[in-house]
């Protein structure tokens, strides 16, 4: 415990001494006529400089992508359920199908989002397309909670829909 | 030249033409020649590194898309991603125009108007629909045997790819005719 401590306190000041000569660089770059573009191709510091360390999050991780992979399996027993049910009959069905589709969807959409619109290389719309998608999945999950409750749910209107 | 080989000289001639002295005279030529025409200068690290920097923004992107080669390892993945990112945009546009909309998006007018429409638009759109459900669904479950640890080898890869393509196909049909 005490030799982690130890160990964080000493990554600390080695960082904040990389800060330091990065931000002096930094500023002697700006005189350059080479941009910095944001993801670019241009290093900030030197080659000799190593890389900050993202902020570490407990929602991110092996627990993040056991929950991913937990949600993707449980869509299989969902899916076949809807088949052979009626969602009339199983009202509880739609609404977790409602539930765990958008999840599942919003974490695509997510994934998308951070793999062409990392906010590393796009400032500006990286962050307007990840707070779009988190108001089109709320507004998604009280849209499809109004059609389950008001209206005949989601494997109903499919099924409708689908012989038509 | 017929006449050198005629007395027997063509074997002397051409050792003499490639011979180790020669050879060496040629490069003491060219390296005189390289000091009168090439000039280095020596430039501070700074400047050497905003050529450098000046160079880093003329790369291209990669990966060079118009060359790359087509390959089924890759194919798979990013149709994957599209074919799920189709039916999430189908689920949250239906839902969103449901909220907006509940008069005009409820079950009664969609199913009425889904049966007025003509037959082969009916199985075209039934086709739009299945076929992308079809392939992420058996897609998925590969991706979810990947991370079981399971045809994680090239051979494996390829083999569930086409198990997927051809339970793709089946599927698709067998929705479009229910």
């Amino acid at each position: 415990m005490s030799s982690s401590i130890l160990l964080r306190s000493a990554f600390k000041s080695a960082a904040s001494k990389n800060a330091l000569r990065s931000a002096l660089q930094v500023r002697h770059a700006t005189s350059s006529t080479a941009q910095y573009v944001p993801g670019g191709p241009i290093y900030k510091g030197t080659v000799n400089d190593p890389t900050t360390f993202p902020p570490s999050s407990k929602v991110h991780g092996s627990y993040h992508w056991a929950f991913e992979r937990l949600l993707s399996a449980s869509l299989i027993p969902l899916t076949g359920a809807a088949f052979v049910t009626s969602g009339t009959a199983y009202p509880i069905l739609d609404g977790i199908l409602g539930v765990s589709l958008v999840m599942h969807s919003h974490i695509g959409f997510d994934s998308m989002i951070v793999d062409y619109l990392h906010a590393r290389k796009f400032p500006i719309l990286g962050p307007i397309a990840t707070w779009t998608l988190r108001t089109a999945t709320v507004a998604t999950l009280v849209g499809i909670y109004e059609f389950n409750t008001n209206d005949i749910g989601l494997t109903e209107l499919i099924t409708k829909v689908w012989t038509a | 030249m017929m006449s050198a080989r005629a007395v027997g000289l063509g074997p002397a001639l051409r050792k003499a033409a490639f011979s180790q002295n020669i050879v060496r005279n040629q490069v003491a030529l060219r390296t005189i020649l390289a000091k009168r025409t090439i000039q280095t200068q020596s430039v501070s690290p700074a400047a050497g590194e905003e050529i450098l920097n000046s160079q880093r923004l003329k790369r291209p992107s990669s990966p060079h898309f118009t060359i790359y080669q087509p390959q089924i390892t890759w194919i798979g993945s990013i149709v994957n991603r599209v074919t799920g990112g189709a039916l999430s945009a189908l689920l949250y546009g239906f839902s969103i125009a449901y909220l907006i909309a509940p008069g005009t998006f409820d079950s009664t007018h969609v199913v009425e108007f889904v049966a007025g429409l003509p037959d082969y638009v009916k199985y075209s759109g039934k086709t739009i629909l299945a076929l992308p459900f079809a392939f992420h669904s058996w897609n998925g479950l590969r991706h979810l045997s990947w991370d079981m640890g399971k045809f994680l080898s090239l051979k494996g890869a390829y083999g569930s790819a086409y198990a997927v393509m051809g339970a793709t196909v089946v599927t698709t049909a067998a929705l479009v005719m229910m």
